[in-house]
């Protein structure tokens, strides 16, 4: 205890700590190293009286809703400087003191994601009423969002710096007269004429009325971010016209889900989950629907609930797992009926049943395939089952099921998914130990990764249903549909016409081709290449089909299908070619590679600056949010009147000098009544013109005051607490910007069908109760007069009449009938070959990148489609922070066992060429940076596509104004690009940083982006792999297949990151062997485009519209 | 007397080395203070007798050793912040409500944050800074003969021990010493956990000893 502290040969140092002070001086010099982090500030002024709070208690506080209109907040340097405990608020006799600044807070929602999370724009007043410039000074969260609950991600706060991004566009743009598409030469030009020139041409183009025209305009969506509004343009217009991203996106997951439920995605509710199961960095790191989902698996967690996650990656959400699951890319199929067979086939550890015999007899269609003799033969043809089941009982079915299941074996999973025997069973225990309930979100990843990557998501669900985990029941998973609000394309009462369109009579081949009947969405990702497909045309016309030769008018909606779609030369190629699209035009708030190539560039709003009613489901509820342009509302607010009511959003952006910013709800009511309509000869102006003033077009309160009032409980309030105004449903959704309409949707299936009298009310319809027939296993029917088809209504279960599923047979459909009956009878139940030769012949359920075809030891499976949780696709260039966190994140990943035995160093340029497996056929090559890594698995590279942002020009010069525009500066480096019709290269030429400061006075918004001085990244670390890979359309599903078979070698000397090698003309071979060799189009006897109980979604169609004739 | 003063000022230099071990990246200055000093290389017995001190140079000992465990001590895998411990959503609480702030500012001390890096004045560092700067004060008391001021800063001593340091920082020193990487940081960590339990005695027992007399006896 008193043992000298001088002495050095102390070993123990504990017996010597109570020494600290006794017999030793440590030196002098002890004493200054202390960091000095402490002023005595005995200086200060005395503590000011002050209304503010230093700190609110609680971080997650928000101003209350009654002060929205007015909340002064103390500068953000505050609490640096000590508070105005110390300082005192800023005023004129105390002008040290902390500053302060009113703000009104004009609630909208997030846009950068799917999820739709509540934001706050805080609009500054004080300097605003200093005689300075209206702006929006940061976006906050809105804690009235029951989704979100006033939570964001860096994504959300980003909204700002997207804002005033300094190279917005600030004015459309317009194709320079005389200039090819592609050469970069623009004139600026007006909304007015914009919209002149853009509907003459649709107006012409509709006019003549034939089928062809309503199949010559198509409206190509990006993710839309709201319900509805989009699919009402190409509706009103009457044309077969709206493409969406979906094939590029989610497609396959929503085949998969579509064959089970008849709905195209499921819905867990993960906050009262047990187990949640992921498949893929979705949901906890990025993507549908990441800050939400994320917050309710943690919610979950902190209550006991383990966390799995499959991936080929060790992603974040792997990283924090409580088990990662690493199988090899495609091969999950294999797995998850590997959990089917044991749940079948073994007991629980008190003897019982794993299967949840009560859900699955009540629920499941198996009376349907046991009764159908003929397909129960086609089952032992296969050889899934040996012999046909002599009765045709539940029990019956299970004892099928447990011998269907079984060759799914330990070892055969372990071979197969190249995983370890270790992994699967506990991953098994944890699947079990949870009960039913397991929750899980099926959505990108392997059923978007690969050839029959919906059957990945068609037997994912198999387990979960065995469960009774796909009950829509607490902890589980439930269905979209009943977890989501769509109004913002039903503002039909606001408008001269009072109702709907009419069903549109067209059905237009260049979305949904005669091969791919069943697709999930529109065959967007191969639209260049029908376009330009002069044979596949002439085919079908000979086949007594009337395919379009060009389009008159293809219109982007914030989207880039250039860069984001495989394949961009293609794209380029179609739209360079004016002989095939007529005109374009892209309304889109940034530049894009896509813009680089249309005729016009109309500059829509941003999160904060736009209208969109939008709602997800992302829990079992139903909220919404309302996204309000907040400079607009603002302005408003104090008493600003726009000059035309239909058109304020415009100038209001125009006064605060945001620039010459409109959206799309405005934009199109107003094209439509002026110019593709304007005398109503076409039958379109009066979906648009407004009931209350014909004259002009319907405006946001109108419209939206229509829209909301389809939900009574909103309506309810909004009455209650608006009770003067004439658009109450409008005015409180532009105070609130959420509303949560229903909580606690659990189990609607068994919801009671409802009855009036002697009628039943089906979605909406109303059934007399003796033209409804009751089938033999239950399901409630009526029959179409006109076309004698059958519609299910509801389902009767132990004398209970109940709304069930929304599938058919009301039932979930282990067995999809319809599937079978279009060409595709032995996929028609979850199933996967369990032997190379059935591989080879069941070739339609196994991805493109198997390991049976890695034959040599440089090939390997590329994983491509993870998300940077901080990138949004193609949407995040105009943001500074959100580009500057993600430099540098998108290297190759490779395993350390791989890059040894290839002797690969981290940093090294690695080319990438990519092969096709269906066709044989080289693509090209990309180089870019390898880094050898534990967190993928052997055998597996890892590259997002979401990094390789590239432009031709730095800025563009426009013809009497003052400065240059910058394009896309703080996210696209500078590059060279050759094209001849066979072979594309990209090469860079400059970084992103020495073209933002070369032209450092074209800069907008200055004083917000004084730092940009700051830019360290040039922006050159990925490649622009997209444009490499071919398109690969799933035979069924129809989306793109993005993995793909690579093999790499250290670069050559003259590569360097960021180069490109495209073969695009063997990538037109590659798509037309995928569709000529995996498909079954539509053939002669067929009367039907597609099942017509599969909704097509977007615009709807007539039964002429579905109706076809093949013929020779 | 003398022996108070011998007191206070290693107690001065203890608070000095481990406040600027636990707030900031080590540099050289700071190492060759430590090694020049027997006495105070004697608190770090392993460091001191680590093989790689020998076998590499000063940078790459900074740059690949300690800079790693200081990032993943006090940046990113642990917390050394007192409201992540103290409150129930743990929660790191930067701003006026902090109880730490609130006890700075009615002793009229500020704390640079900037000039400190940390997002909150209730780190570890800034508050083993903040009983360096009690000791100093004491020391210039005890210089002027000041009893009542020395006591009054035992009293403040202790309670701020009691209520906020000795609440909290024996559970993040004893992760700091299970996770830490290098020498270095195991010993520091272990240093200042015994150091602080120490102290707390050692003012306990001045307060009942010294600080019951008469002042005459001083």
């Amino acid at each position: 205890m008193t043992k000298s502290m001088n002495s050095t040969t102390d070993k123990n140092f504990i017996e010597s700590r109570r020494s600290f002070l006794k017999g030793t001086a440590y030196s002098v010099a002890g004493a200054t190293l202390a960091t000095g982090v402490f002023k005595t500030v005995a200086d200060t002024p005395a503590s000011a009286e002050t209304k503010f709070t230093p700190t609110p208690s609680t971080l997650a506080f928000y101003p209350p809703l009654e002060e929205w209109d007015s909340f002064t907040e103390l500068d953000g340097n505050d609490w640096k400087r000590g508070g105005t405990s110390r300082n005192g608020v800023q005023s004129e006799e105390n002008p040290d003191g902390i500053k302060a600044t009113e703000y009104m807070l004009v609630p909208t929602a997030c846009s950068n994601c799917e999820a739709s999370c509540g934001l706050t724009a805080w609009v500054d007043l004080s300097t605003y009423k200093a005689g300075g410039q209206l702006a929006v000074r940061k976006y906050m969260g809105n804690p009235l969002h029951a989704g979100s609950r006033g939570r964001n991600c860096a994504k959300g706060y980003a909204t700002q710096s997207q804002m005033y991004d300094p190279d917005r566009i600030p004015f459309p743009l317009k194709r320079a007269p005389g200039s090819k598409r592609g050469e970069g030469k623009w004139i600026r030009t007006t909304w007015d004429e914009a919209m002149a020139e853009i509907g003459k041409k649709m107006h012409d183009t509709l006019k003549k009325g034939d089928e062809i025209s309503k199949k010559s305009i198509m409206y190509h969506v990006g993710r839309p971010n709201e319900n509805g509004f989009g699919h009402r343009v190409p509706h009103s217009l009457g044309v077969d016209g709206y493409d969406s991203h979906t094939n590029i996106c989610s497609a396959g997951a929503r085949q998969g889900t579509i064959q089970w439920t008849n709905d195209d995605r499921n819905s867990p509710d993960w906050a009262n989950a047990k187990l949640i199961f992921l498949q893929s960095s979705h949901a906890a790191d990025a993507g549908h629907y990441f800050q939400q989902a994320a917050g309710r698996i943690a919610d979950a967690r902190k209550k006991g609930a383990k966390l799995v996650v499959m991936d080929p990656r060790l992603s974040n959400s792997a990283g924090m797992a409580d088990l990662w699951v690493p199988v090899w890319p495609g091969t999950e199929t294999a797995l998850y009926l590997y959990l089917a067979n044991r749940i079948l086939n073994e007991k629980g550890i008190n003897g019982e049943d794993l299967v949840n015999h009560e859900f699955v007899r009540n629920w499941v269609n198996w009376d349907e395939l046991m009764n159908n003799r003929e397909y129960l033969a086609l089952l032992v043809e296969k050889g899934y089952i040996k012999s046909v089941p002599a009765g045709n009982s539940y029990e019956d079915f299970i004892e099928m099921a447990k011998e269907m299941y079984s060759p799914y074996t330990l070892d055969f999973v372990a071979e197969e998914c190249r995983i370890e025997k270790r992994i699967v069973e506990k991953l098994y225990d944890m699947f079990i130990d949870a009960g039913a309930r397991v929750a899980t979100y099926i959505w990108r990843a392997g059923p978007i990764g690969h050839k029959g990557g919906w059957m990945i998501a068609r037997s994912a669900f198999l387990p979960f249903v065995l469960r009774g985990a796909m009950a829509g029941d607490k902890g589980g998973v439930g269905l979209h549909h009943w977890h989501v609000i769509s109004v913002n394309g039903k503002g039909d009462k606001a408008t001269e016409a009072g109702d709907a369109p009419g069903k549109v009579d067209v059905w237009n081949e260049l979305a949904w081709p005669p091969e791919y009947p069943l697709s999930s969405y529109e065959m967007s990702h191969i639209l260049p290449h029908l376009l330009l497909d002069d044979e596949w045309r002439a085919k079908w016309n000979s086949k007594g089909l009337n395919v379009p030769e060009k389009l008159a008018v293809w219109i982007p909606r914030m989207y880039n299908p250039v860069w984001i779609n495989p394949d961009g030369f293609r794209w380029i190629e179609a739209l360079k070619r004016e002989d095939k699209i007529e005109m374009s035009f892209n309304l889109s708030p940034t530049w894009s590679e896509t813009n680089w190539f249309c005729d016009y560039i109309l500059p829509t709003g941003l999160a904060g600056e736009r209208h969109d009613q939008h709602s997800e489901a992302t829990e079992p509820k139903r909220w919404l949010s309302f996204r309000n342009p907040a400079l607009r509302v603002a302005l408003e607010k104090m008493g600003w009147k726009p000059k035309d009511p239909t058109r304020a959003t415009l100038e209001a952006h125009i006064k605060a000098g945001l620039g010459e910013i409109w959206e799309e709800v405005e934009f199109w009511a107003n094209i439509m009544v002026h110019h593709v309509d304007p005398d109503g000869s076409l039958g379109i102006r009066k979906h648009w013109a407004s009931k209350e003033d014909p004259s002009r077009a319907v405006t946001i309160a109108e419209w939206y005051q229509a829209a909301f009032d389809h939900l009574p409980n909103l309506r309810a309030a909004a009455k209650a607490a608006y009770p003067d105004s004439k658009y109450p449903n409008y005015e409180m959704m532009r105070d609130r910007g959420t509303w949560l309409e229903e909580a606690n949707i659990y189990k609607p299936q068994e919801r009671p069908l409802k009855k009036e009298g002697d009628a039943y009310i089906s979605h909406g319809h109303r059934y007399e109760a003796h033209e409804v027939e009751k089938t033999e296993f239950g399901t409630l029917v009526v029959t179409d007069h006109h076309t004698g088809e059958k519609q299910a209504i509801g389902i009767e279960l132990d004398g209970k009449v109940m709304e069930g599923f929304h599938t058919r047979s009301k039932k979930l459909e282990f067995f999809s009938s319809y599937f079978a009956e279009w060409k595709w009878p032995e996929y028609a139940v979850p199933i996967y070959p369990t032997t190379k030769e059935d591989r080879e012949k069941m070739t339609h359920v196994v991805t493109q990148v198997h390991h049976d075809f890695m034959t040599k030891e440089n090939e390997f499976a590329l994983n491509t489609i993870f998300r940077l949780p901080y990138n949004i696709h193609t949407r995040s260039v105009n943001s500074k922070h959100l580009m500057e966190i993600s430099q540098n994140h998108n290297p190759i990943w490779i395993n350390t066992e791989d890059a040894k035995r290839l002797n690969i160093k981290r940093g090294d340029a690695i080319k990438v060429t990519i092969t096709d497996t269906v066709s044989g056929l080289e693509s090209g090559y990309f180089i870019a940076m390898a880094v050898p890594t534990e967190a993928t698995m052997p055998g597996v590279l890892a590259n997002s596509h979401h990094a390789g942002r590239w432009k031709l020009k730095n800025a563009v010069e426009i013809p009497g104004f003052e400065h240059k525009l910058g394009v896309m500066g703080l996210g696209a480096p500078l590059y060279e690009m050759t094209m001849d019709g066979k072979v594309g290269t990209l090469k860079p030429k400059e970084g992103l940083d020495q073209g933002m400061q070369a032209r450092r006075d074209t800069w907008q918004f200055k004083e917000y982006n004084k730092d940009l001085d700051n830019i360290w990244w040039d922006g050159l670390s990925g490649s622009w792999q997209n444009a490499v890979a071919a398109s690969h359309p799933d035979p069924v599903a129809g989306n793109h297949a993005w993995h793909q078979k690579v093999s790499i070698e250290p670069a050559g000397k003259e590569d360097q990151i960021g180069d490109i090698w495209v073969n695009y003309e063997n990538n037109m071979k590659v798509y037309q062997a995928w569709r000529d060799k995996l498909t079954r189009p539509l053939a002669k006897g067929d009367t039907l485009r597609r099942p017509k109980h599969i909704k097509r979604p977007a615009v709807p169609l007539s039964h002429k519209a579905y109706s076809v004739e093949i013929t020779d | 007397m003398e022996q108070m003063k011998h007191d206070i000022e290693n107690r001065i230099a203890l608070y000095g080395l481990v406040s600027r071990l636990m707030l900031i990246e080590v540099n050289d200055a700071f190492l060759d203070t430590i090694e020049s000093d027997e006495a105070m290389l004697a608190l770090f017995p392993n460091y001191q007798h680590w093989k790689k001190r020998k076998e590499l140079g000063r940078k790459e000992l900074i740059d690949q050793y300690y800079n790693v465990d200081f990032t993943n001590l006090f940046l990113m895998h642990l917390v050394p912040y007192e409201s992540f411990y103290t409150r129930e959503d743990q929660m790191i609480e930067s701003g006026g409500d902090n109880p730490v702030i609130a006890l700075y500012n009615e002793l009229d001390f500020r704390v640079e944050l900037d000039r400190a890096r940390v997002v909150s004045a209730d780190h570890i560092g800034v508050e083993l800074e903040f009983m360096y700067m009690l000791c100093t004060a004491q020391k210039r008391a005890l210089e002027a003969g000041d009893k009542e001021g020395i006591c009054e800063l035992f009293e403040v001593q202790r309670a701020f021990l009691k209520e906020h340091l000795l609440e909290w920082a024996p559970m993040f020193l004893i992760n700091a010493k299970r996770e830490s990487r290098t020498p270095l940081y195991h010993d520091g960590a272990e240093l200042t956990l015994e150091f602080l339990l120490s102290d707390f005695e050692y003012i306990t027992q001045m307060l009942s000893d010294y600080c019951t007399k008469e002042m005459e006896n001083v």
